[in-house]
């Protein structure tokens, strides 16, 4: 029977065709997500040389002042991409994953975008995770919504019920070969990601694929409750479809919507004033004004007291320390929103499986906000470190010659990708369970015939 | 009195339409979601906008009341420019939530306008906005071919289309008549949204009687787009042999304009068309820049010749006995250069850009939604056209601001060098008020038109296509 069954299925012209066009636009995804990859990764090689050369060059125009040398140089921190953001890409397009910062003022660096063509952010990628949380779907919606209701229509249902145990085991069987042929295209594609993109088959990978998987198995689940409705095939592919459209489209856009609202994050803009005003404000206030809070900051560096001129490098770099020191409350408050934001939209996925798989994916793929926020406060660390250093070096006012300036090599933030397979997967399980058994004891409890 | 046939079929199927259990239910969700997204549209416009303007108040009032000092330190104390939204953005987001929303102006450089919302999303967005437009150009379609997907098909199951024929109907009433009724439903899901734009416009700081005209076209635009859908649905269900058939075609299409083909075309674009990252974009503005002349460099030829010219045109041998300030006149030298270097390499990175939209622009020959989308998002300021023009005012202020600067350096700085102790040079105060204020100036609907004039044309192609294809098919049609 099993193998009569796969035939015809095997035999069915558009079941083919969509698991065919789904194979390629499975692989066209995995082509644009490696072009991404490649492209970034292309700039951050770029920025090694790009900052030997800046440093070459200003190191020999500025000869005599440490203070002004510094005022100029800039090094880099970048977040280089994981294999696995080939797959998803995230929010990686939108934000830097290169940070070339001069040791002045962090408050108005560290929030510079890459240029980006707005319109592909519109339009949205087209990497594998879209493949896997839009289109997956559609096919598994268009390869099972008339199982049952086509056999009633066409009148061959009383035939089959005479041959099979059961309408449950014989509708089981004709949904397990769709599940068959659906998972084969999603391994398949996977297995090309492994291969094409070198992807390690390490723990996320792993949970990468565990995820698509079940939320595929999420699909056929809400599928055969539909089925288990019973009524006739327009209205399974209209009930089927409308779903898909308030999981995919409305429910994450009205929850997005509502998150804008309920945490809007005005503080960035309030960051960006307090910053300038923090620091251009000394100019005109006596220096000790600045001194004593710098002073107060560092009290290491109260053993370099202010030179009797009008301008001072030490000065300088006070001031500059005190449009960040100011701005310090507005910069910690948008931090503060942004978790907010991230917690409550957490809690939202548990509901959603489409948010909970795309957030998970991005996840793995160290292509989300939590990261986004590591490696702004990875920059931070950067910056103060790279601060701390050059200051008693300008203080001092030491010679530019006596640095080995080649020493300033590019660095790179790590992102730490915890696998937390309870959290990722459970969510996933639950609907699947009760989804599906809603769809089974519908199919079980109800006569068909 | 007798009717025409065409307006009988078409309350016939109006009242058919009420009657059945479908309409209530779709109209319910679809207002209740009209409701959401008028309300988080209107109230995202007003709060932000709020914030803007209340923030750029507070850099104006900063600025003006910047003591007195040097010029060149109010050069790099600079502006800050926050994006104000357009009134119509609470209707179609469009590119809002990916577009930056303050940048910081200085002299020498141009800074990335930053803080856009996808910057803070945590994901979510990618799935997309829930506006106004979102609903008319995504559900509101798929609502009507669920509607519209039998219309002729169940004539023809239930055998009602033999009687109709039989009593001199002919198909171009049939078609004509269905398309009227269907369109007439889709009229009573626009009708709220009609109110909604009224109430966004009337009460959403009409600033320009633009904005009567902008909203005009939209709803002239959304009315052509909705009698579209309607011929759509209605020719595919005369040409479907059963209504599952019509069903399954309405919906492959509507996946195919909504979904596959916006994002593969933009994709491919972008997959074809590569452009450079900031790194690289910034590092070929600096090469032209060491090319050109860099005022950083204390040997530069480019700057060595004009101190050489200026020493002879005045008869003098050293640039302190120059009439005006010598580093006032290096610098505005220096932002000319720097300024036509970067918006040479900025318009290079703006064709990219294009390249790749273009794709996805014309697929509006074959996609009647992309038309629409880019139309409707040029109508109400949310569109690339109007980012652009945004950018590009922000750098004709940027630069006004920083020549301003030089030019008082220039006159009121002496060319004479302090010593360490002495006191820094600096100007009245009363010259910074002499600097006009930001203001942003929508495009006006003529540019608009103009910059949409491919959207136009499709959309007036897919209908004048479909009517040709109505006429056309009442002649070919089978009646069984």
């Amino acid at each position: 029977m099993y193998a009569l069954e796969i035939n015809h299925f095997l035999r069915s012209k558009g079941a083919m065709g969509g698991l065919v066009l789904l194979l390629l636009v499975g692989c066209l995804s995995l082509l644009i997500g490696r072009q991404f990859v490649a492209k970034q990764q292309q700039a951050q090689a770029e920025i090694a040389r790009f900052q030997r050369e800046h440093i070459e060059r200003n190191v020999r125009y500025h000869q005599d002042e440490m203070g002004l040398l510094l005022y100029y140089l800039r090094f880099t921190l970048v977040n280089p991409n994981q294999p696995l953001n080939a797959l998803s890409i995230g929010q990686r397009d939108v934000q830097n994953s290169i940070q070339s910062v001069t040791i002045r003022g962090l408050e108005n660096q560290k929030y510079d975008t890459d240029l980006h063509n707005p319109v592909n952010l519109l339009m949205g990628n087209l990497d594998f995770s879209f493949v896997v949380i839009f289109l997956f779907p559609l096919l598994i919606i268009a390869l099972t919504y008339n199982l049952l209701s086509e056999e009633k229509e066409e009148g061959t249902l009383r035939l089959v019920a005479t041959q099979a145990r059961s309408t449950l085991y014989f509708l089981l069987r004709k949904m397990s070969i769709r599940m068959l042929a659906v998972f084969t295209v999603l391994l398949l594609l996977l297995g090309i990601a492994v291969v094409a993109l070198k992807l390690p088959l390490d723990s996320t990978t792993l949970a990468f694929v565990a995820v698509a998987g079940l939320y595929l198995l999420f699909w056929f689940a809400l599928s055969s409750w539909v089925i288990s409705w019973q009524r006739n095939s327009g209205l399974n592919a209209v009930a089927l479809l409308s779903f898909w459209v308030l999981l995919t489209l409305v429910f994450p856009a009205a929850l997005n919507a509502y998150l804008i609202n309920r945490y809007p994050v005005p503080e960035a803009l309030n960051t960006m004033i307090q910053q300038r005003e923090g620091y251009h404000e000394k100019w005109d206030l006596p220096k000790a004004v600045t001194m004593d809070k710098f002073y107060a900051h560092y009290p290491e560096f109260k053993k370099y007291p202010l030179p009797d001129k009008t301008f001072s490098w030490l000065w300088y770099y006070a001031m500059q320390q005190m449009g960040d020191d100011e701005s310090q409350p507005a910069a910690l408050e948008l931090k503060h929103k942004l978790q907010q934001r991230e917690q409550a939209t957490a809690v939202f996925a548990y509901f959603s499986p489409a948010i909970h798989t795309q957030l998970a994916f991005n996840r793995l793929a160290a292509a989300d906000l939590q990261q986004q926020l590591g490696y702004w406060e990875a920059t931070e660390r950067f910056h103060e470190r790279l601060r701390l250093y050059f200051y008693s070096r300008i203080f001092e006012n030491r010679a530019v010659k006596t640095e080995n300036w080649y020493s300033f090599r590019v660095e790179s933030f790590v992102a730490k990708v915890e696998v937390n397979w309870a959290k990722m997967l459970l969510p996933l399980v639950l609907s699947i369970v009760v989804i599906g058994g809603l769809g089974l004891w519908g199919l079980s409890r109800r006569q068909v015939l | 009195m007798r009717q025409s046939p065409t307006l009988l079929i078409a309350r016939q199927f109006w009242r058919h339409t009420l009657k059945s259990g479908a309409l209530l239910p779709l109209l319910g969700l679809f207002c209740l979601l009209l409701a959401y997204a008028t309300f988080t549209g209107w109230k995202t416009y007003q709060v932000q906008n709020k914030l803007r303007k209340h923030y750029q108040a507070e850099v104006r009032h900063e600025w003006e009341e910047s003591p007195d000092k040097h010029p060149h330190r109010m050069a790099h104390y600079g502006y800050l420019v926050f994006r104000l939204k357009h009134p119509l953005s609470a209707f179609d987001y469009g590119l809002e939530s990916y577009t930056g929303n303050a940048v910081f102006l200085e002299a020498h450089r141009q800074n990335t306008v930053n803080f856009s919302e996808a910057s803070f999303s945590t994901g979510l967005l990618r799935f997309g906005d829930i506006s106004m437009a979102m609903l008319l150009q995504l559900v509101l379609p798929l609502m009507l071919f669920f509607l519209g997907f039998n219309s002729i098909t169940s004539e023809r199951e239930q055998g009602t289309l033999k009687i109709l024929f039989s009593q001199g109907v002919g198909w171009k009433e049939l078609l004509l008549g269905k398309t009227l009724g269907l369109l007439s439903i889709a009229g009573l899901f626009f009708l709220p949204v009609v109110l909604s734009l009224l109430f966004l416009t009337a009460f959403g700081e009409v600033e320009q009687s633009q904005n009567w005209l902008r909203l005009g076209s939209i709803l002239g635009a959304y009315g052509l787009f909705l009698a579209t859908l309607a011929l759509v649905a209605v020719l595919v269900s005369a040409y479907s042999s059963s209504s599952k058939t019509a069903l399954v075609r309405l919906i492959g299409l509507w996946l195919l304009w909504t979904i596959v083909l916006p994002r593969s075309t933009q994709a491919l674009g972008n997959y074809w068309h590569p452009s450079p990252s900031k790194v690289e974009f910034e590092a070929r503005v600096e090469q032209d820049l060491i090319k050109e002349g860099d005022s950083h460099n204390p040997d530069d030829p480019h700057y060595k010749a004009i101190k050489d010219s200026l020493l002879a045109a005045y008869k003098i041998d050293s640039v302190q006995q120059l009439p005006f300030n010598y580093s006032g006149f290096i610098m505005s030298e220096g932002e000319r250069i720097s300024a036509e270097i970067y918006n040479r390499q900025w318009h290079q990175l703006l064709a990219v850009y294009t390249q790749q939209n273009r794709l996805a622009e014309t697929s509006a020959l074959l996609n009647p939604f992309m038309a629409l989308k880019n139309l409707s998002m040029g109508l109400a300021g949310t569109d690339f056209y109007a980012y652009v023009d945004f950018q590009q005012q922000v750098e004709t202020f940027r630069y006004q601001l920083a020549q301003r600067m030089n030019r008082l350096q220039m006159r009121y700085i002496s060319n004479q060098k302090l010593g360490p102790q002495d006191k820094p040079y600096q100007i009245s105060r009363k010259h910074w008020r002499e600097m006009p204020d930001w203001q942003y100036q929508y495009l006006n609907v003529g540019q608009v038109f103009q910059q949409q004039v491919l959207s136009i044309l499709a959309q007036l192609f897919w209908l004048v296509a479909l009517w040709v294809l109505l006429l056309y098919s009442s002649k070919k049609l089978r009646v069984i």
